[in-house]
């Protein structure tokens, strides 16, 4: 009995000091987190219930701004969801592959695989302003590189006003975002290629398998996990992109480039709506938390 | 001798124009009759100079404070000379005012201001737009009333110029220098096709612009990435259409969109786009793409705020080139020369969180008085207040928009910026579908008047 | 590098993985000629007379400007410093809140693990108002602090998801092996499990890098005085209300990356070669 409840209380000990030991490890990381990024959601969350300025007293208007997210046509909320996801649709399906394959082209040790490298991460150190300037110059409708490329090709009726045409206007702003973190995606991977160790492709390789078949088989499998935050990364990265879009088009024309992040920028500091601001960060913030959960779990299904 | 003239021309001008303010302000009936000798106003402006030195002398021997101030003033604004030459007087004049100043760019400042607002964190002073954007703040109670600093510096700031500031009748801002929208034509286009001088009439202006079109030149460049460029266009065309009183009362809220004339006029503008008088790849520019297409001469007409006096002065090859004029009356019956889109809209407010806003007041008033005199010597616009001292220097553009404001009939202030907040973005979003004819002139009127309480 | 290839591929391959490599690597680096031409030039050439090309004139004068008006060396010392410290604190934090969530058995780790993940679904915007308000309310504005918390708790999401990343791939059998040797949670952790962290600590860099050092909305908010502003607010100061010289923006630009990249290109080869360290057989 005695004995019995010794091993009791030195479990609770352990347990005890477990617990204790996983306290101070988050509570850092607590601290940070919950004084900068949740109390802020929780006013905002707040904040979304009512019709205020951002200095003067808010009158509590319930569900309204929701409401008036998705029924006031001016407001072009669903514009700028459907413009990020079809963001988030080019990022998965045409930045990441190509992303993982310089990475695995690169982790089979190519000559000056680390010259590459470095190149290929370069755009994503320069300053968005830079790439967006650029891309301004290439997009100029007068003296722009691409206009003038098809005025010398002969294929001058494909000529656009490019970042002032509906039709077009989309276009200029996902080729540059795609472009420029590709490297950042690349790094990602390549990190995680090369932890694919040696023996373990040699092995492969010593059963007759190509190299093909040993990225496909054996590296991709390993990696996947950085797939995953891949993934999410580009996905919640297109739902809250910000900076080229203002370069570019400033949602232009027409607002037919608005994205999340512009429109609630405009509500806060232009429009002086401070409520309907807080109304769209927290949808965004809903809307990225959902399609994380979304990801993790379809890569859970796939590995089972 | 012609410059100053100009200049006494003016400041006649302002005594009686009638210039519209967004707050609640009494205004002086536009009347030209009653305009003073300019001899006798040359007379008072050099009296001034003189009482101004004297009230330096006097306010020196108060107890040592810090002042702090925001402004937009950055190292490439065309202010910033203005704003540096000013500050070292002011710091010459109280050296027992320890004073400090930051700069910030203009996008950002407006989300710096607003949030200093809300936290009740502005510094003692700070610059803000006159009408809509300095009234959201007074409305919550966070700016100083200057009624009672004004009362000093009554004889040289004009009543008039207050009118953008003043809520419920209490003044709450400094106005800086003031701006409207001027034509700016380069001559050296114009000559090709035979014109020696602006149009003065509409019909001759579209004549021009035809004889320009036919000749392969451009007649406007208008950026329309930032909306507030068509706007430059659009509102002058509305007001030479449907006369400045209507336009006005609308961007005031005293009556609605809906309005005949104002759908007319928008037609008009819009003709002007489909008849192919504009750039057309002006629609993906910014305005510094804009202006550097017109100063490289790609355009024959360019609409924008006087304040590019200043830099097309400052480019020695492109400055002989240049004439500024005003826009051409289009409906004779509504509307005549001399009303004009602008006004004061640079003000400085103080923050009634500071400790010392009784003292910061003055400081404010006599900073604004420096700032406007240098500013206006510089050409960077007209001065809200009386301008004193000698103004021969000014560059020929900014004398010759002197010269047409002194003229002037009535002003009515940029629509964004008389407009609230969120109207303004409402209203910048149909102009920028107007621009793209998206919309038509009764469609503007009537989605503006249901989008717009 | 390549001794463990066995089957070497066709040639021809070889050569088309090469040729495309390169015209990748081209692409790549146009923007930095971009970047360092269009630093040298004037408005006049910017927008339309020579977009593309070298300078007419190479205008120095626009760097003597970004530095001396636009006090560039010192915005560049005050971005370094809160980068750093940043990124020093978040990687200490991830890095503890990540051992306790991947290598501690306890009922709720997966809820920690996603209540962490949900800073990366925030957005920056979102937050500014509130978290102002809350540091002018304690007198925390205009400190390098200021800066500091809020961006190692922003870049912390992040950290901790790839940190969780390279902590899995270590193996458990390195804990219990220290628990027998009589080392508690805490003398596991920084005795073993911190020094195997090591090729994390570049990649978690990296990362937290990018979010800091352009992030321009809190560090335009929060900082009122010029002694203390970052790097990005400083090259927007450089813009005007009505008219921009770019020439001197590009200059600001151009300070403002090229030592980040030439320290990349040195560095770049202990990155890779921590990640090949890192990589465990197994």
């Amino acid at each position: 009995m005695e004995k019995e409840k010794n091993v009791e209380r030195e479990r609770r000990k352990k347990e005890l000091k477990k617990a204790f030991a996983i306290f101070i490890f988050l509570l850092p990381g607590l601290l940070l987190f919950i004084s900068i990024l949740i109390a802020p959601i929780a006013v905002s969350v707040y904040r979304s219930l009512y019709d205020w300025n951002g200095f003067s007293e808010g009158t509590f208007i319930g569900f309204n701004n929701y409401i008036e997210l998705f029924t006031n046509g001016s407001i072009k909320f669903m514009t700028s969801l459907k413009n990020s996801l079809i963001l988030a649709f080019f990022s998965v399906f045409v930045q990441l592959p190509f992303a993982l394959l310089l990475a695995l082209l690169l982790g089979r040790g190519a000559r000056r695989e680390r010259t590459f490298l470095s190149i290929f991460f370069m755009p994503v150190l320069i300053s968005t302003v830079v790439i967006g300037q650029l891309w301004l110059k290439i997009y100029n409708p007068d003296y722009g590189l691409l206009n003038r490329f098809l005025d010398a090709i002969n294929m001058g009726n494909l000529k656009h006003v490019w970042v002032g045409d509906v039709k077009t206007a989309l276009g200029s702003i996902i080729v540059p975002t795609v472009w420029q973190y590709i490297g950042y995606h690349m790094l990602l991977m390549y990190a995680g290629v090369k932890g694919v160790s040696i023996d373990l492709r040699e092995a492969a390789m010593l059963d007759g398998a190509t190299k093909w078949q040993v990225d496909r088989y054996v590296v991709i499998p390993i990696i996947k996990p950085i797939i995953r935050v891949s993934v999410i990364f580009a996905v919640t990265g297109s739902l809250k992109t910000y900076d080229l879009v203002r370069i570019l088009t400033e949602g232009g024309p027409f607002q037919s480039t608005e994205v999340p992040s512009t429109l609630l920028e405009n509500m806060l500091f232009l429009r002086n709506r401070y409520g309907m601001g807080s109304t769209i960060s927290v949808m965004l913030i809903i809307l990225c938390f959902a399609f994380a959960l979304l990801i993790t779990a379809a890569f859970k299904e796939k590995d089972d | 001798m012609q410059k100053k003239r100009i200049v006494s021309m003016f400041m006649a001008g302002l005594m009686t124009l009638s210039l519209f303010g967004c707050g609640s302000a009494s205004q002086p009936a536009a009347d030209t009759g009653s305009a003073p000798e300019p001899a006798k106003q040359e007379a008072t402006t050099e009296a001034k100079a003189e009482e101004k030195t004297e009230t330096v002398a006097e306010t020196t021997s108060e107890e040592p404070i810090s002042l702090n101030m925001w402004c937009i003033a950055t190292e490439s604004d065309s202010n910033r000379h203005s704003y540096e030459a000013a500050i070292a007087d002011m710091q010459a004049n109280h050296p027992e005012i320890n004073f400090t100043w930051e700069a910030f760019e203009n996008q950002s400042y407006k989300t710096k201001i607003k949030a200093a607002v809300s936290a009740n964190e502005m510094p003692d002073i700070f610059f803000t737009w006159s009408c809509a954007f300095l009234g959201d703040f007074v409305e919550a109670g966070k700016v100083y009333c200057l009624d009672d600093a004004y009362q000093n510096y009554k004889s040289e700031l004009p009543e008039v110029m207050l009118g953008n500031s003043t809520y419920d009748g209490k003044h709450y801002g400094v106005p800086l220098t003031m701006n409207i929208v001027g034509l700016f034509a380069n001559m050296e286009l114009l000559k090709e096709v035979g014109y020696e001088e602006i149009p003065g009439t509409y019909d001759e202006f579209i004549a021009c612009c035809d004889a320009l079109k036919a000749k392969g030149i451009i007649p406007f460049g208008c950026a329309g990435k930032e909306t507030w460029c068509v706007t430059e266009y659009l509102e002058s065309v509305i007001e030479k259409s449907a006369g400045a009183d209507t336009l006005n009362d609308i961007f005031l809220g005293k009556s609605t969109w809906n309005n005949q004339d104002v759908a007319d006029a928008v037609d008009t503008f819009q003709s002007l786009v489909t008849n192919g008088y504009f750039d057309p790849s002006g629609i993906g520019l910014t305005n510094d793409e804009v202006k550097n297409n017109f100063m490289a001469g790609k355009y024959a007409f360019y609409m924008n705020g006087t304040w590019n006096c200043a830099d097309f002065a400052a480019n020695a090859e492109f400055f002989p080139k240049v004439k500024v004029g005003e826009f051409p009356v289009i409906n004779a019956d509504k509307s005549k020369l001399g009303q004009l889109i602008g006004g004061p809209s640079d003000t400085l407010a103080v923050a009634a969180s500071s400790p010392n806003a009784e003292r910061a007041a003055d400081y404010a008033f006599e900073l604004g008085k420096l700032i406007c005199h240098y500013g206006y010597l510089d050409g960077c616009g007209l001065p809200a207040w009386t301008p004193y001292g000698d103004t021969s220097s000014v560059n020929e553009l900014t004398q010759t928009v002197a010269g047409i404001v002194a003229g002037a009939d009535s002003m009515v202030l940029f629509g964004d910026t008389a407009m609230s907040a969120d109207s303004a973005n409402t209203y910048l979003s149909y102009v920028d579908q107007v621009y793209g004819c998206l919309l038509d002139g009764s469609q503007f009127i009537e989605g503006l008047s249901k989008d717009i309480q | 590098m390549e001794s463990y290839t066995l089957k070497e591929e066709k040639p021809y391959l070889k050569v088309i993985t090469n040729i495309f490599l390169i015209i990748w690597a081209l692409i790549n680096i146009f923007p930095i000629y971009f970047m360092f031409t269009f630093s040298l030039k004037s408005n006049d050439e910017i927008f339309g007379s020579n977009i593309i090309g070298l300078p007419k004139n190479w205008l120095w004068s626009n760097f003597a400007t970004a530095m001396n008006t636009g006090n560039m060396g010192l915005y560049f010392f005050n971005s370094l410093l809160v980068t750093t410290l940043a990124i020093g604190i978040s990687m200490m934090a991830a890095m503890m809140a990540c051992y306790a969530i991947t290598r501690i058995r306890w009922k709720f780790s997966g809820l920690a693990n996603a209540f962490f993940m949900l800073g990366l679904t925030i957005p920056i915007q979102a937050s500014i108002v509130p978290v102002y308000v809350v540091l002018s309310k304690l007198h925390w504005l205009n400190k390098y602090s200021t800066l500091i918390v809020p961006y190692s708790a922003f870049t912390l999401s992040m950290a901790i998801l790839i940190c969780s990343g390279f902590m899995a791939e270590i193996p458990t059998a390195l804990d219990e092996a220290a628990r027998i040797d009589g080392c508690g949670l805490f003398g596991t952790f920084f005795k073993i499990i911190l020094p195997l962290m090591k090729p994390a600590v570049s990649t978690v860099g990296v990362y937290s890098y990018l979010q800091c050092w352009n992030e321009f909305m809190f560090a335009n908010v929060f900082i009122s005085d010029s002694a203390h502003r970052t790097l990005p607010v400083g090259i927007k100061a450089l813009s005007g209300q009505h008219t921009t010289e770019w020439g001197p923006i590009g200059a600001a630009l151009v300070i403002a990356t090229f030592p980040t990249l030439i320290f990349y290109i040195f560095l770049s080869g202990k990155i890779q070669a921590s990640f090949i360290a890192g990589a465990v057989k197994g």
